[in-house]
Protein backbone atom coordinates (compact mmCIF):
# COMPACT_ATOMS: atom_id res chain seq x y z
CA UNK A 1 0.00 0.00 0.00
CA UNK A 2 2.98 2.23 0.90
CA UNK A 3 4.66 1.50 -2.12
CA UNK A 4 1.71 2.57 -3.76
CA UNK A 5 1.17 5.58 -2.46
CA UNK A 6 5.24 6.49 -3.55
CA UNK A 7 4.51 5.66 -6.41
CA UNK A 8 1.70 7.78 -7.02
CA UNK A 9 3.63 10.81 -5.53
CA UNK A 10 6.82 10.18 -8.01
CA UNK A 11 4.68 10.15 -10.96
CA UNK A 12 2.79 13.48 -10.12
CA UNK A 13 5.99 15.06 -9.62
CA UNK A 14 7.70 13.70 -12.82
CA UNK A 15 4.56 14.59 -14.95
CA UNK A 16 4.80 18.00 -13.27
CA UNK A 17 8.08 18.96 -13.61
CA UNK A 18 7.48 17.55 -17.50
CA UNK A 19 7.76 21.19 -19.98
CA UNK A 20 4.34 21.84 -20.87
CA UNK A 21 3.85 21.79 -24.37
CA UNK A 22 1.07 24.25 -25.30
CA UNK A 23 0.34 22.72 -28.43
CA UNK A 24 1.60 19.34 -29.61
CA UNK A 25 0.87 19.86 -33.51
CA UNK A 26 3.10 22.21 -33.90
CA UNK A 27 6.15 20.59 -33.20
CA UNK A 28 5.50 18.38 -35.82
CA UNK A 29 3.57 21.27 -38.16
CA UNK A 30 7.42 22.94 -37.48
CA UNK A 31 9.58 19.52 -38.57
CA UNK A 32 7.31 19.38 -41.86
CA UNK A 33 8.32 22.90 -42.46
CA UNK A 34 11.97 22.66 -42.45
CA UNK A 35 11.89 20.11 -44.90
CA UNK A 36 9.58 22.39 -46.72
CA UNK A 37 12.04 25.19 -46.20
CA UNK A 38 15.46 24.87 -45.24
CA UNK A 39 15.73 28.61 -44.16
CA UNK A 40 12.46 28.40 -41.84
CA UNK A 41 13.07 29.57 -38.98
CA UNK A 42 10.32 29.88 -36.81
CA UNK A 43 5.84 30.62 -36.75
CA UNK A 44 5.09 34.09 -37.04
CA UNK A 45 1.43 35.02 -35.21
CA UNK A 46 1.47 38.14 -37.39
CA UNK A 47 1.89 35.95 -40.39
CA UNK A 48 -0.68 33.54 -39.64
CA UNK A 49 -3.45 36.85 -38.55
CA UNK A 50 -2.77 38.11 -41.91
CA UNK A 51 -3.70 34.70 -43.74
CA UNK A 52 -6.72 34.60 -41.65
CA UNK A 53 -7.46 38.20 -42.30
CA UNK A 54 -6.98 38.45 -46.14
CA UNK A 55 -9.67 37.80 -48.68
CA UNK A 56 -8.50 35.18 -51.54
CA UNK A 57 -10.06 35.01 -54.43
CA UNK A 58 -8.89 31.43 -55.63
CA UNK A 59 -11.07 29.82 -53.53
CA UNK A 60 -14.63 29.18 -53.34
CA UNK A 61 -16.87 32.36 -54.57
CA UNK A 62 -19.11 31.69 -51.15
CA UNK A 63 -15.70 31.48 -49.01
CA UNK A 64 -13.25 34.07 -49.96
CA UNK A 65 -12.02 34.39 -46.42
CA UNK A 66 -11.69 32.29 -42.92
CA UNK A 67 -13.39 34.95 -41.44
CA UNK A 68 -16.49 33.94 -43.69
CA UNK A 69 -17.46 31.25 -41.05
CA UNK A 70 -14.90 32.06 -38.06
CA UNK A 71 -16.16 36.09 -37.76
CA UNK A 72 -13.14 38.36 -37.79
CA UNK A 73 -12.79 37.82 -34.12
CA UNK A 74 -11.61 34.67 -32.92
CA UNK A 75 -12.80 34.98 -30.05
CA UNK A 76 -16.50 34.82 -31.32
CA UNK A 77 -18.38 31.54 -32.56
CA UNK A 78 -18.97 31.29 -36.11
CA UNK A 79 -21.43 29.37 -37.84
CA UNK A 80 -21.00 26.83 -40.93
CA UNK A 81 -22.76 27.49 -43.85
CA UNK A 82 -25.41 25.40 -42.64
CA UNK A 83 -25.92 27.36 -39.69
CA UNK A 84 -24.53 25.16 -37.15
CA UNK A 85 -21.98 27.22 -34.73
CA UNK A 86 -18.33 26.58 -34.62
CA UNK A 87 -16.32 27.15 -31.23
CA UNK A 88 -14.25 30.37 -31.37
CA UNK A 89 -10.78 29.64 -32.78
CA UNK A 90 -9.04 31.38 -29.98
CA UNK A 91 -6.66 29.51 -28.24
CA UNK A 92 -7.48 30.68 -24.64
CA UNK A 93 -11.16 29.85 -25.54
CA UNK A 94 -10.90 26.29 -27.30
CA UNK A 95 -7.07 25.13 -26.20
CA UNK A 96 -8.69 21.97 -26.77
CA UNK A 97 -8.73 22.58 -30.38
CA UNK A 98 -4.87 22.11 -30.70
CA UNK A 99 -4.78 18.66 -29.57
CA UNK A 100 -5.82 16.15 -32.08
CA UNK A 101 -3.34 16.46 -35.49
CA UNK A 102 -6.02 14.30 -37.08
CA UNK A 103 -8.94 16.69 -36.65
CA UNK A 104 -6.41 18.97 -37.40
CA UNK A 105 -5.62 18.14 -40.71
CA UNK A 106 -9.23 17.19 -41.66
CA UNK A 107 -10.03 20.93 -41.25
CA UNK A 108 -6.98 22.12 -42.59
CA UNK A 109 -7.84 20.11 -45.52
CA UNK A 110 -10.94 20.63 -46.27
CA UNK A 111 -11.22 24.56 -45.75
CA UNK A 112 -7.87 25.31 -47.12
CA UNK A 113 -9.07 23.73 -50.30
CA UNK A 114 -12.29 25.78 -50.01
CA UNK A 115 -10.98 29.13 -49.06
CA UNK A 116 -7.55 29.25 -50.97
CA UNK A 117 -8.25 26.54 -53.88
CA UNK A 118 -4.85 24.61 -52.45
CA UNK A 119 -3.14 22.72 -49.88
CA UNK A 120 -1.84 24.74 -47.36
CA UNK A 121 1.89 24.66 -46.16
CA UNK A 122 3.02 23.21 -42.72
CA UNK A 123 4.32 26.99 -42.69
CA UNK A 124 1.11 28.55 -43.08
CA UNK A 125 -0.76 25.79 -40.59
CA UNK A 126 1.94 26.35 -38.01
CA UNK A 127 1.33 30.24 -38.75
CA UNK A 128 -2.09 30.01 -38.07
CA UNK A 129 -2.51 27.92 -34.89
CA UNK A 130 0.43 30.32 -33.64
CA UNK A 131 -1.50 33.53 -34.00
CA UNK A 132 -4.40 31.60 -32.42
CA UNK A 133 -2.55 30.91 -29.24
CA UNK A 134 -2.28 34.63 -29.01
CA UNK A 135 -5.81 34.86 -29.23
CA UNK B 1 -90.48 -0.97 -24.54
CA UNK B 2 -91.22 2.14 -25.39
CA UNK B 3 -94.30 3.52 -23.58
CA UNK B 4 -96.80 5.19 -25.53
CA UNK B 5 -99.09 7.78 -23.03
CA UNK B 6 -102.75 7.11 -23.19
CA UNK B 7 -105.22 10.18 -23.59
CA UNK B 8 -106.72 9.47 -20.51
CA UNK B 9 -103.91 9.28 -17.77
CA UNK B 10 -102.39 12.61 -16.61
CA UNK B 11 -98.78 12.37 -17.15
CA UNK B 12 -96.27 13.93 -15.08
CA UNK B 13 -92.67 15.17 -14.39
CA UNK B 14 -90.80 11.88 -13.54
CA UNK B 15 -86.59 11.33 -13.40
CA UNK B 16 -86.13 8.97 -16.69
CA UNK B 17 -82.38 9.67 -17.25
CA UNK B 18 -80.25 8.88 -14.52
CA UNK B 19 -77.35 11.22 -13.82
CA UNK B 20 -74.66 9.13 -15.22
CA UNK B 21 -76.13 8.63 -18.33
CA UNK B 22 -76.39 12.34 -18.53
CA UNK B 23 -73.05 13.21 -17.58
CA UNK B 24 -72.01 10.96 -20.36
CA UNK B 25 -74.05 12.53 -22.70
CA UNK B 26 -73.15 16.02 -22.33
CA UNK B 27 -69.18 14.78 -21.48
CA UNK B 28 -69.36 13.07 -24.95
CA UNK B 29 -70.55 16.25 -26.97
CA UNK B 30 -67.54 18.27 -25.68
CA UNK B 31 -65.08 15.47 -26.22
CA UNK B 32 -66.39 14.85 -29.81
CA UNK B 33 -66.45 18.16 -30.00
CA UNK B 34 -62.76 18.44 -29.32
CA UNK B 35 -61.76 15.34 -31.58
CA UNK B 36 -63.47 16.78 -34.41
CA UNK B 37 -62.58 20.26 -34.44
CA UNK B 38 -59.10 19.14 -33.51
CA UNK B 39 -58.69 16.10 -36.81
CA UNK B 40 -60.82 18.30 -39.03
CA UNK B 41 -59.36 21.49 -38.37
CA UNK B 42 -56.14 22.15 -36.43
CA UNK B 43 -52.57 22.14 -37.50
CA UNK B 44 -51.41 18.39 -36.86
CA UNK B 45 -49.37 19.54 -34.06
CA UNK B 46 -52.60 19.64 -31.89
CA UNK B 47 -52.30 15.47 -32.44
CA UNK B 48 -52.15 14.87 -29.05
CA UNK B 49 -55.16 17.27 -27.89
CA UNK B 50 -57.19 14.83 -30.51
CA UNK B 51 -55.52 11.50 -28.82
CA UNK B 52 -56.44 12.89 -25.85
CA UNK B 53 -59.87 13.61 -26.61
CA UNK B 54 -59.52 9.85 -28.31
CA UNK B 55 -58.64 8.34 -24.81
CA UNK B 56 -61.61 10.22 -22.89
CA UNK B 57 -63.96 8.99 -25.32
CA UNK B 58 -62.86 5.57 -25.29
CA UNK B 59 -63.40 5.90 -21.60
CA UNK B 60 -66.42 7.46 -21.64
CA UNK B 61 -68.03 4.85 -24.23
CA UNK B 62 -66.41 1.72 -21.86
CA UNK B 63 -68.71 3.26 -19.48
CA UNK B 64 -71.20 3.74 -21.80
CA UNK B 65 -71.62 -0.13 -22.97
CA UNK B 66 -71.50 -1.26 -19.43
CA UNK B 67 -74.43 1.40 -18.40
CA UNK B 68 -76.16 -0.19 -21.18
CA UNK B 69 -76.61 -3.39 -18.81
CA UNK B 70 -76.79 -2.11 -15.78
CA UNK B 71 -77.82 1.45 -16.00
CA UNK B 72 -81.43 2.22 -14.72
CA UNK B 73 -83.81 1.12 -16.87
CA UNK B 74 -84.24 3.73 -19.63
CA UNK B 75 -80.58 3.79 -20.05
CA UNK B 76 -80.42 -0.27 -20.87
CA UNK B 77 -79.77 -1.63 -24.32
CA UNK B 78 -82.78 -4.14 -23.93
CA UNK B 79 -85.69 -0.98 -23.38
CA UNK B 80 -84.19 0.06 -26.93
CA UNK B 81 -87.42 0.12 -29.21
CA UNK B 82 -85.32 -1.13 -32.10
CA UNK B 83 -87.53 -3.44 -33.89
CA UNK B 84 -88.34 -3.08 -38.04
CA UNK B 85 -92.00 -2.75 -36.50
CA UNK B 86 -91.80 0.02 -34.23
CA UNK B 87 -89.37 1.51 -36.58
CA UNK B 88 -91.91 1.47 -39.27
CA UNK B 89 -94.69 2.51 -37.45
CA UNK B 90 -92.55 5.30 -35.81
CA UNK B 91 -91.72 6.39 -39.46
CA UNK B 92 -95.24 6.54 -40.58
CA UNK B 93 -96.52 8.61 -38.06
CA UNK B 94 -93.33 10.98 -38.72
CA UNK B 95 -94.77 10.99 -42.07
CA UNK B 96 -98.15 12.09 -41.31
CA UNK B 97 -96.77 14.85 -39.65
CA UNK B 98 -96.85 13.00 -35.95
CA UNK B 99 -94.52 12.26 -33.68
CA UNK B 100 -95.86 10.64 -30.48
CA UNK B 101 -94.11 11.00 -26.93
CA UNK B 102 -91.60 8.15 -26.00
CA UNK B 103 -90.93 8.20 -22.63
CA UNK B 104 -87.07 6.83 -23.51
CA UNK B 105 -85.82 6.90 -27.30
CA UNK B 106 -88.14 6.86 -29.57
CA UNK B 107 -87.21 3.87 -32.36
CA UNK B 108 -85.09 6.55 -34.65
CA UNK B 109 -83.80 7.36 -31.82
CA UNK B 110 -82.67 4.25 -30.70
CA UNK B 111 -81.06 3.09 -33.93
CA UNK B 112 -79.49 6.73 -34.18
CA UNK B 113 -77.98 5.81 -30.27
CA UNK B 114 -76.47 2.58 -31.95
CA UNK B 115 -75.18 4.01 -34.84
CA UNK B 116 -73.41 6.71 -32.99
CA UNK B 117 -71.78 4.43 -30.90
CA UNK B 118 -70.63 1.89 -32.89
CA UNK B 119 -69.09 4.56 -34.88
CA UNK B 120 -67.43 6.23 -32.20
CA UNK B 121 -66.04 2.53 -30.83
CA UNK B 122 -64.86 1.71 -34.40
CA UNK B 123 -63.25 5.03 -34.60
CA UNK B 124 -61.61 4.69 -31.35
CA UNK B 125 -60.59 1.55 -32.54
CA UNK B 126 -58.71 2.56 -35.94
CA UNK B 127 -58.05 6.06 -33.91
CA UNK B 128 -55.51 3.76 -31.22
CA UNK B 129 -54.15 1.79 -34.47
CA UNK B 130 -53.27 5.06 -36.51
CA UNK B 131 -51.57 5.97 -33.50
CA UNK B 132 -50.07 3.01 -32.71
CA UNK B 133 -48.81 1.97 -36.49
CA UNK B 134 -48.27 5.41 -38.14
CA UNK B 135 -47.40 7.47 -35.35
CA UNK B 136 -45.24 5.05 -33.05
CA UNK B 137 -46.93 6.04 -30.15
CA UNK B 138 -49.71 4.59 -27.56
CA UNK B 139 -49.80 1.29 -26.35
CA UNK B 140 -49.89 -0.52 -30.02
CA UNK B 141 -46.68 1.34 -30.79
CA UNK B 142 -44.93 -1.92 -30.94
CA UNK B 143 -47.37 -4.33 -31.70
CA UNK B 144 -48.70 -2.34 -35.15
CA UNK B 145 -46.56 -1.80 -38.37
CA UNK B 146 -46.32 1.54 -40.34
CA UNK B 147 -48.58 0.17 -43.41
CA UNK B 148 -51.65 -0.90 -40.93
CA UNK B 149 -51.29 2.47 -39.25
CA UNK B 150 -51.40 3.96 -42.48
CA UNK B 151 -54.09 1.60 -43.81
CA UNK B 152 -56.19 2.57 -40.85
CA UNK B 153 -56.08 6.07 -40.97
CA UNK B 154 -58.13 5.61 -44.61
CA UNK B 155 -60.82 4.10 -42.01
CA UNK B 156 -60.59 6.65 -38.97
CA UNK B 157 -61.11 9.57 -41.69
CA UNK B 158 -64.30 7.36 -43.64
CA UNK B 159 -65.77 6.75 -39.88
CA UNK B 160 -65.51 10.08 -38.96
CA UNK B 161 -67.58 11.75 -41.84
CA UNK B 162 -69.86 8.78 -40.85
CA UNK B 163 -69.93 10.19 -37.41
CA UNK B 164 -70.04 13.60 -38.15
CA UNK B 165 -72.96 12.86 -40.65
CA UNK B 166 -74.76 10.73 -37.95
CA UNK B 167 -74.35 13.35 -35.47
CA UNK B 168 -75.93 16.12 -38.07
CA UNK B 169 -79.07 14.07 -38.13
CA UNK B 170 -78.90 13.48 -34.73
CA UNK B 171 -79.09 16.86 -33.66
CA UNK B 172 -81.54 17.88 -36.57
CA UNK B 173 -83.98 15.23 -35.25
CA UNK B 174 -83.81 16.66 -31.94
CA UNK B 175 -84.54 19.77 -33.20
CA UNK B 176 -87.60 18.59 -35.06
CA UNK B 177 -88.72 16.80 -32.23
CA UNK B 178 -88.13 19.70 -29.72
CA UNK B 179 -89.60 22.54 -31.98
CA UNK B 180 -91.81 20.55 -34.58
CA UNK B 181 -93.51 18.00 -32.02
CA UNK B 182 -92.79 20.06 -28.89
CA UNK B 183 -91.20 17.19 -27.30
CA UNK B 184 -88.57 18.54 -25.13
CA UNK B 185 -85.41 16.31 -25.82
CA UNK B 186 -82.69 18.84 -24.62
CA UNK B 187 -84.30 19.74 -21.47
CA UNK B 188 -84.94 16.27 -20.41
CA UNK B 189 -81.06 15.07 -21.27
CA UNK B 190 -80.35 18.24 -18.75
CA UNK B 191 -82.89 17.72 -15.85
CA UNK B 192 -83.34 14.10 -16.83
CA UNK B 193 -87.04 14.64 -15.94
CA UNK B 194 -89.74 13.79 -18.63
CA UNK B 195 -93.95 14.84 -18.66
CA UNK B 196 -94.85 10.94 -18.06
CA UNK B 197 -97.39 8.41 -17.07
CA UNK B 198 -94.86 5.67 -16.84
CA UNK B 199 -94.24 3.42 -13.97
CA UNK B 200 -90.76 1.53 -15.26
CA UNK B 201 -88.02 4.05 -14.83
CA UNK B 202 -87.04 4.24 -11.04
CA UNK B 203 -83.87 6.38 -11.06
CA UNK B 204 -82.49 6.82 -7.49
CA UNK B 205 -79.16 7.71 -5.89
CA UNK B 206 -77.85 4.96 -6.36
CA UNK B 207 -77.66 5.08 -9.89
CA UNK B 208 -75.47 8.07 -9.62
CA UNK B 209 -73.25 6.18 -7.12
CA UNK B 210 -72.89 2.99 -9.45
CA UNK B 211 -72.36 5.28 -11.98
CA UNK B 212 -69.48 7.26 -10.62
CA UNK B 213 -68.10 3.47 -8.93
CA UNK B 214 -68.13 1.94 -13.23
CA UNK B 215 -66.70 4.98 -14.53
CA UNK B 216 -63.66 5.48 -11.93
CA UNK B 217 -62.90 1.55 -12.14
CA UNK B 218 -62.79 2.48 -16.29
CA UNK B 219 -60.60 5.51 -15.22
CA UNK B 220 -58.19 3.71 -13.05
CA UNK B 221 -57.79 0.57 -15.40
CA UNK B 222 -56.99 2.79 -18.39
CA UNK B 223 -54.72 5.14 -16.63
CA UNK B 224 -53.18 1.52 -15.14
CA UNK B 225 -52.76 0.37 -18.84
CA UNK B 226 -51.80 3.77 -20.18
CA UNK B 227 -48.27 3.24 -17.17
CA UNK B 228 -47.63 -0.09 -17.88
CA UNK B 229 -47.79 -0.38 -21.88
CA UNK B 230 -44.39 -0.23 -23.47
CA UNK B 231 -43.16 3.36 -24.37
CA UNK B 232 -42.54 3.58 -28.14
CA UNK B 233 -39.79 2.80 -29.56
CA UNK B 234 -37.18 5.51 -29.97
CA UNK B 235 -34.62 5.91 -32.67
CA UNK B 236 -32.65 7.87 -31.59
CA UNK B 237 -30.51 4.81 -29.31
CA UNK B 238 -29.71 3.69 -33.34
CA UNK B 239 -27.53 6.77 -34.46
CA UNK B 240 -23.46 5.59 -35.04
CA UNK B 241 -21.74 8.02 -32.97
CA UNK B 242 -19.00 8.57 -35.95
CA UNK B 243 -21.73 9.36 -37.74
CA UNK B 244 -23.56 11.76 -35.45
CA UNK B 245 -19.87 13.67 -34.21
CA UNK B 246 -18.59 13.63 -38.32
CA UNK B 247 -21.85 14.51 -40.31
CA UNK B 248 -22.90 16.52 -36.90
CA UNK B 249 -20.21 18.94 -37.33
CA UNK B 250 -21.69 21.46 -40.02
CA UNK B 251 -24.78 20.44 -39.42
CA UNK B 252 -27.89 18.30 -37.46
CA UNK B 253 -27.06 14.72 -38.33
CA UNK B 254 -30.17 14.06 -40.09
CA UNK B 255 -31.67 10.36 -38.56
CA UNK B 256 -30.36 8.12 -41.24
CA UNK B 257 -34.22 6.47 -41.59
CA UNK B 258 -34.46 10.15 -43.72
CA UNK B 259 -32.74 8.76 -47.16
CA UNK B 260 -32.34 5.56 -48.74
CA UNK B 261 -29.21 3.20 -49.07
CA UNK B 262 -28.60 4.13 -52.47
CA UNK B 263 -28.85 8.05 -51.83
CA UNK B 264 -26.55 7.59 -48.69
CA UNK B 265 -24.39 5.61 -50.66
CA UNK B 266 -24.33 8.33 -53.50
CA UNK B 267 -23.39 11.44 -50.99
CA UNK B 268 -20.55 9.10 -48.80
CA UNK B 269 -19.11 8.61 -52.59
CA UNK B 270 -18.93 12.34 -53.20
CA UNK B 271 -18.22 13.72 -49.71
CA UNK B 272 -15.17 16.16 -51.51
CA UNK B 273 -18.39 18.51 -53.22
CA UNK B 274 -20.65 17.67 -50.70
CA UNK B 275 -23.52 20.07 -51.62
CA UNK B 276 -21.13 22.97 -52.74
CA UNK B 277 -19.00 21.76 -49.61
CA UNK B 278 -15.90 19.87 -49.04
CA UNK B 279 -17.07 17.35 -46.19
CA UNK B 280 -13.99 14.97 -47.03
CA UNK B 281 -13.21 12.28 -44.00
CA UNK B 282 -10.38 9.55 -43.85
CA UNK B 283 -11.10 6.98 -46.01
CA UNK B 284 -11.60 4.21 -42.40
CA UNK B 285 -14.30 7.05 -41.25
CA UNK B 286 -16.15 7.40 -44.84
CA UNK B 287 -15.57 3.16 -44.31
CA UNK B 288 -17.29 2.92 -41.29
CA UNK B 289 -19.79 5.00 -41.86
CA UNK B 290 -20.89 4.20 -45.40
CA UNK B 291 -21.07 0.89 -44.19
CA UNK B 292 -23.23 1.79 -41.14
CA UNK B 293 -25.47 3.99 -43.83
CA UNK B 294 -26.11 0.84 -45.83
CA UNK B 295 -27.18 -1.12 -42.77
CA UNK B 296 -29.19 1.69 -41.47
CA UNK B 297 -31.58 3.97 -43.70
CA UNK B 298 -35.19 4.40 -44.39
CA UNK B 299 -35.66 0.77 -45.20
CA UNK B 300 -34.58 0.10 -41.56
CA UNK B 301 -37.31 2.46 -39.81
CA UNK B 302 -41.17 1.74 -39.46
CA UNK B 303 -41.62 5.48 -38.80
CA UNK B 304 -44.07 7.48 -40.75
CA UNK B 305 -41.14 10.00 -41.86
CA UNK B 306 -39.22 6.85 -42.90
CA UNK B 307 -41.93 5.95 -45.43
CA UNK B 308 -42.91 9.14 -46.87
CA UNK B 309 -39.81 10.95 -46.83
CA UNK B 310 -36.69 8.65 -46.32
CA UNK B 311 -37.70 5.77 -48.77
CA UNK B 312 -37.85 8.20 -51.76
CA UNK B 313 -34.64 9.06 -54.05
CA UNK B 314 -34.05 12.30 -55.18
CA UNK B 315 -31.51 12.97 -57.79
CA UNK B 316 -30.60 15.62 -55.34
CA UNK B 317 -30.22 13.86 -52.85
CA UNK B 318 -31.93 16.25 -51.18
CA UNK B 319 -35.08 15.11 -48.57
CA UNK B 320 -36.17 19.01 -49.25
CA UNK B 321 -37.14 17.50 -53.07
CA UNK B 322 -39.51 15.10 -51.66
CA UNK B 323 -42.73 15.42 -52.65
CA UNK B 324 -44.12 14.96 -49.14
CA UNK B 325 -41.22 17.09 -47.61
CA UNK B 326 -42.68 19.92 -49.86
CA UNK B 327 -46.26 19.28 -49.38
CA UNK B 328 -45.83 19.71 -45.71
CA UNK B 329 -43.82 22.96 -45.82
CA UNK B 330 -45.81 24.44 -48.41
CA UNK B 331 -47.30 27.36 -46.18
CA UNK B 332 -43.87 28.30 -44.42
CA UNK B 333 -42.69 30.93 -46.16
CA UNK B 334 -38.86 31.03 -47.26
CA UNK B 335 -38.70 34.26 -45.08
CA UNK B 336 -39.93 31.74 -42.62
CA UNK B 337 -37.26 29.54 -42.83
CA UNK B 338 -34.31 32.64 -42.55
CA UNK B 339 -35.90 33.12 -39.08
CA UNK B 340 -33.10 33.52 -36.58
CA UNK B 341 -33.96 30.24 -34.72
CA UNK B 342 -34.13 27.97 -37.61
CA UNK B 343 -31.61 30.15 -39.95
CA UNK B 344 -32.32 27.33 -42.78
CA UNK B 345 -34.26 24.32 -44.59
CA UNK B 346 -31.67 22.53 -42.96
CA UNK B 347 -32.17 23.00 -39.74
CA UNK B 348 -34.81 20.34 -39.00
CA UNK B 349 -34.79 20.70 -35.06
CA UNK B 350 -35.74 24.45 -35.78
CA UNK B 351 -39.36 23.53 -35.39
CA UNK B 352 -39.32 19.63 -35.33
CA UNK B 353 -37.94 19.41 -31.14
CA UNK B 354 -37.55 15.36 -32.04
CA UNK B 355 -35.69 15.46 -34.82
CA UNK B 356 -32.80 14.06 -33.40
CA UNK B 357 -34.82 10.82 -32.47
CA UNK B 358 -36.08 10.41 -36.66
CA UNK B 359 -39.95 10.50 -35.02
CA UNK B 360 -40.54 13.85 -35.97
CA UNK B 361 -43.90 13.10 -34.05
CA UNK B 362 -46.89 15.99 -34.46
CA UNK B 363 -47.26 17.34 -31.41
CA UNK B 364 -43.71 17.96 -31.13
CA UNK B 365 -43.59 20.46 -33.82
CA UNK B 366 -43.15 24.09 -32.44
CA UNK B 367 -43.22 26.91 -34.98
CA UNK B 368 -41.14 29.59 -33.34
CA UNK B 369 -42.45 32.83 -32.32
CA UNK B 370 -43.41 34.67 -35.55
CA UNK B 371 -43.33 31.58 -37.88
CA UNK B 372 -47.27 31.08 -39.02
CA UNK B 373 -47.86 28.19 -41.31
Amino acid sequence: MKSFLMLGIVAISISLSLPVSASPLLDGYAQAAKAELSSFDGFSAERGRVLFNSTHTTGKVATPSCTSCHTADPKKVGHTRAGKEIAPMAFSISASRYNDLKKAEKWFGRNCGSVLGRKCTAIEKGDFITFMKTQ
Amino acid sequence: MPHINSEASIPEEKLIWDLPLRVFHWSMVLTVAIAALTGYFFEEWWLDVHVYAGYSIGCLLAFRLIWGFVGSYYSRFHTYPVKIKDVTLHLKSLMRGKSEPHTGHNPVGAWMIMVLLSSLTLLIITGMVVWGGQENQGPLAQLIGYKVGDFSEDIHEILANILMFAIAIHILGVLVETFVFKHSLIKSMVTGKKATTDTKASVTIWHTLRGAFIFGLILTGVLYWGAIAPSPFMTETHVFPAYKQECGECHPAYHPSLRTASNWQAIMNNLSDHFGEDASLDEQTTQEISTYLQANNAQSFDTEVSHKIGRHDTKSMRMTDTRYWQKKHDEIKDSDFKHSSIGSKVNCNGCHQDADTGRYDDEKIKLPKGVKS
